[in-house]
């Protein structure tokens, strides 16, 4: 058998290129808008396509990686619309100049106002809801009546020494914003102090909320600062945990939509956060998605049910928070090594 | 005649270097560069802060990782080769029964990602897991969740890489050389320990590299033990530099940098060994190697010893992932109502994700394994037979993949197959499937031209000299003389390349294109969302399916060429 070189080579290059039959329909579609999202996607997509006859490709992944993605692909951007609850990284984008602006929605009438005001002025962005990044949550079997936490104070509280638990602000992307509200309230050095308290007292740091939750369920740390989402979550589950709402509120993380600037698509774009502001669509998220506990951002759509009750969302100023960020995050990563 | 020679190996050298290039060193290099120049992929010749490198040394978290990283590669290739070489050697020397249970297992552990091992033992082992509370060892919790305990669970994962080197290594023996040793009158053990250990020498240093290196880039375990235990490494805070806002890919790239450099490190003591002695001792007396019986009294002792060894490496962190699929919830305990199939059933229901990434990624998985094999086989030949100029760089970005965290490729990958210029020759492939095929194939070729060369070293040149004198042509002298003799080892590493491939979470999560879920990215979808059962159950399902196409093909192979033997 002769085989040549050159044929040796050939093989190579046509699987490479072949991909060894990768099935067609595969990968990015041109004529499809392409949306970037860490949430409910497995209904958004065929809401909107049946709503208004656009085509539409969802990358689902976490805050972090939806935005590491969009840092990649500075250079030759592939995503059209970026939706998730991150508001100050997606501010960052807008002063990065990656932002399409000054678009107005039809369906902005609708923003509340608490919502309207964080509309940036050159319109990057349009929140569609708001939750709490943190509230607290126990477990009902190992505390009771005055050993509950009430407020956030109470972490530092010797009565609950090591026994506390959050996510880790360097990883969660719902921490950041929970625990850059203490830091705007206090400014950075008393915000410091504020969580060297907690720390002292033997708060346990968990890569991400799921952990944390997991944690709580097994009586490993009694209570917690968790997301609002995996908090009902649990309790939705059955597990032996409760939610308090703290008095002076729980600071909220804000999903914003907004549109690339390179963006080819803009018509669809535009369909698709005008599609999200729409106070119908908003209900039917809610409705329909058994974890979306949030507040919706239009006039005329309403939380949960078992959600209603619930105290006051503390807003972050994008800004601020944005501009802080490394600083904060670099803290908490080296003081929770000691 | 020789100058033509010559030039075929040197077309072959130019061909693997430059394939290497594209799949391997040009996205690494894209990554380490934004070290200094954070912007030249958007067009800014801007220099960074040079400084950036020597935060490493400052910031107690990095300095954390680097030393975290060394303390777990080093303790895991010293005693992980211990236990892979000791176990291939007992098992190549002896018939015992269950000695096939050995590669079965080494096979399992190899293609189980780490970070499904590690989530074995964290349920096993955490302060409410299975060992405090269904077996009342609540000191596991302490020992597991410490540094030494972090080498002891990495062992059991790695181990058989060094195993599988040696293994295939021995498959074939020449056997005059320990017979002139024993007629000599050399005992059994110093023949073994005199001739036959350090013909394996090669085989043995392949098997501790690739347990270093594939430690030391290992994502998953720290990723996964840190939910319950901090331990900071390289990779993960590569990791949480590119995956925390605001993004720092200088950071990244400043990590990465010493992270390979270390590898480079550890490629230059392996030359020197190497170096040292040469080692192509088959020659044509070669013989396939042949266990000896153990007496039935030893036989049962080493039957019993495996099967202890296997309940602990693979018996508890498989096993507590079984569990986890089978039961509502752990909490529930043994109670009968607690037991459910309802996890795999949701699996194969009509919505689920898990049939159709499935597919996706034995797609994938067996396009990555065939080309990973094509040019892996002329990886080795390169580093074995030629004396082409740029050998060494050859060899280092063939060993570089597999030490660079899958994080760091797969964004490498973005920055380097991202550039508007490829579109018009169709080589645009970021947002495409195809690039998983690339990124699959770049890390199978590390593992596939270990397990290739050590056995390739074994083959004389002279073989393939003659061949040439009788005009075969340099593709011919390939694949009729050199792929037959490595057959085993070929099978081995085209196999493992696929299982491997099937399980890539890292570069999967980072490429994988807009609608195009994949295996990995499922299971890790179900967990994060913590369902943890179906998880679970999809991890068992598609490492099942994949464990058997593995042994199905392993199996028809070997028959085949037995039949054509006879023939």
């Amino acid at each position: 058998m002769q085989i040549s070189f050159r044929s040796l080579l050939t093989m190579i290059l046509l699987l490479s290129v072949t991909g060894c039959g990768m099935d067609a329909g595969s990968g990015k579609s041109d004529s499809k808008l392409t949306v970037y999202l860490n949430d409910f996607d497995d209904m958004i997509g065929p809401m909107f396509e049946a709503a208004t006859g656009y085509g539409i490709e969802l990358v689902q992944g976490n805050g972090a990686e939806i935005m590491s993605r969009i840092q990649a692909e500075r250079g030759n951007p592939h995503w059209d619309v970026v939706w998730i609850d991150a508001v100050s990284s997606v501010h960052g984008l807008g002063l990065d100049g990656l932002l399409h602006e000054g678009f107005a929605p039809d369906n902005a009438v609708y923003l509340k106002d608490e919502f309207r005001k964080l509309v940036p002025e050159r319109e990057w962005y349009y929140p569609t809801s708001a939750h709490a990044a943190g509230i607290i949550v126990y477990n009902t079997n190992l505390l009771a009546g005055d050993e509950v936490p009430a407020s956030w104070d109470d972490f530092a509280d010797p009565r609950l020494k090591g026994a506390v638990g959050m996510s880790d602000p360097a990883i969660a992307a719902p921490a950041y914003p929970f625990v850059s509200w203490f830091y705007q309230q206090y400014g950075l050095e008393r915000g410091n102090q504020y969580f060297e308290r907690w720390f002292d007292n033997g708060l346990v740091i968990y890569p991400k909320n799921p952990n944390v939750a997991a944690a709580l369920v097994s009586g490993e740390i009694k209570a917690a600062a968790l997301q609002e989402m995996n908090a009902y979550a649990l309790v939705d589950q059955g597990a032996p945990v409760a939610v308090v709402w703290p008095e002076e509120g729980a600071p909220a993380a804000v999903r914003v939509a907004a549109i690339s600037k390179s963006t080819t698509k803009l018509e669809a774009a535009e369909a698709f956060v005008n599609f999200l502001l729409d106070p119908a669509v908003q209900q039917a998220i809610i409705d329909t998605d058994a974890e979306s506990y949030h507040v919706p951002s239009a006039n005329g759509a309403t939380p949960k049910p078992d959600r209603r009750s619930a105290g006051k969302l503390l807003m972050v100023d994008p800004l601020w928070s944005h501009q802080h960020e490394a600083q904060i995050k670099q803290w908490f990563a080296d003081y929770s090594l000691r | 005649m020789m100058t033509k020679w010559l030039s075929a190996d040197n077309r072959a050298g130019w061909l693997v270097s430059l394939l290497l290039a594209l799949l391997i060193l040009f996205p690494l290099l894209a990554v380490i560069v934004q070290a200094v120049l954070p912007g030249v992929f958007i067009g800014s010749w801007r220099l960074g802060q040079f400084d950036v490198l020597l935060e490493v040394f400052r910031r107690p978290l990095w300095y954390r990782s680097l030393i975290n990283s060394i303390l777990l590669s080093c303790g895991t290739a010293a005693l992980g080769t211990l236990l892979g070489a000791g176990l291939a050697v007992f098992r190549s020397q002896y018939v015992f029964p269950t000695a096939g249970w050995l590669d079965a297992a080494a096979w399992i552990l190899l293609i189980t990602p780490s970070f499904i091992m590690a989530q074995g033992w964290v349920l096993f082992a955490s302060a409410n897991g299975i060992a405090a509370t269904w077996l009342h060892l609540p000191f596991v919790t302490s020992y597991l969740f410490h540094p030494a305990g972090l080498v002891f669970i990495m062992i059991l994962s790695k181990f058989p890489l060094a195993y599988l080197a040696v293994r295939s290594a021995i498959e074939w023996k020449v056997e005059s050389l320990s017979l002139a040793a024993r007629l000599a009158g050399a005992s059994r053990l110093r023949t073994w320990l005199a001739v036959e250990l350090p013909l394996l020498s090669p085989a043995i240093g392949s098997g501790a590299m690739l347990v270093f290196m594939d430690t030391i880039g290992d994502f998953g375990l720290p990723a996964t033990i840190s939910a319950v235990y901090r331990f900071p490494t390289l990779p993960y805070s590569i990791y949480t530099a590119i995956y925390t806002s605001p993004i720092r890919f200088d950071m990244a790239g400043a990590l990465s940098f010493y992270l390979v450099l270390i590898v480079f490190a550890a490629i230059v003591i392996q030359f020197y060994f190497v170096r040292r002695s040469r080692y192509d001792h088959m020659t044509a007396m070669a013989v396939r190697f042949a266990a000896t019986p153990l007496s039935s009294s030893k036989a049962r002792l080493a039957a019993a010893g495996t099967l202890a060894f296997l309940s602990v490496a693979i018996g508890i962190p498989i096993g507590s992932t079984v569990l986890i699929s089978a039961v509502h919830s752990v909490s529930d305990g043994w109670a009968l109502s607690n037991w459910t199939l309802a996890n795999y059933g949701a699996l194969l229901d009509g919505r689920s994700l898990f049939l159709s990434s499935l597919l996706r990624s034995l797609n994938i998985a067996v396009s990555a394994a065939l080309i990973g094999a094509l040019i892996g086989i002329l990886v080795s030949y390169v580093l074995v037979f030629t004396s082409y100029f740029y050998k060494h760089v050859v060899e280092m970005m063939s060993l570089a993949a597999l030490a660079v965290p899958g994080v760091v490729l797969g964004i490498g990958y973005i920055f380097a197959w991202n550039q508007k210029w490829l579109e018009p020759f169709g080589l645009l492939l970021y947002g495409k499937s195809p690039i998983l095929v690339v990124a699959g194939v770049a890390g199978a070729i590390p593992m596939i031209t270990r397990i290739m060369t050590g056995t390739m070293a074994s083959v004389p040149r002279s073989m393939l000299d003659a061949a040439q004198l009788q005009g075969i042509s340099f593709a011919g002298r390939i694949v009729k003389i050199l792929l037959p003799l490595c057959r085993g080892a070929l099978l081995t590493a085209a196999l493992t390349a696929f299982g491997t491939s099937m399980f890539d979470l890292a570069t999967n999560a980072i490429l994988f294109p807009p609608g195009y879920i994949t295996l990995p990215v499922m299971i890790n979808k179900a967990y994060e969302a913590m369902d943890f059962g179906q998880a679970s159950a999809a991890t068992l399902l598609g490492g099942g399916i994949v464990t058997a196409i593995i042994v199905l093909i392993g199996k028809l192979v070997n028959t085949m060429t037995r039949r054509g033997a006879k023939d």
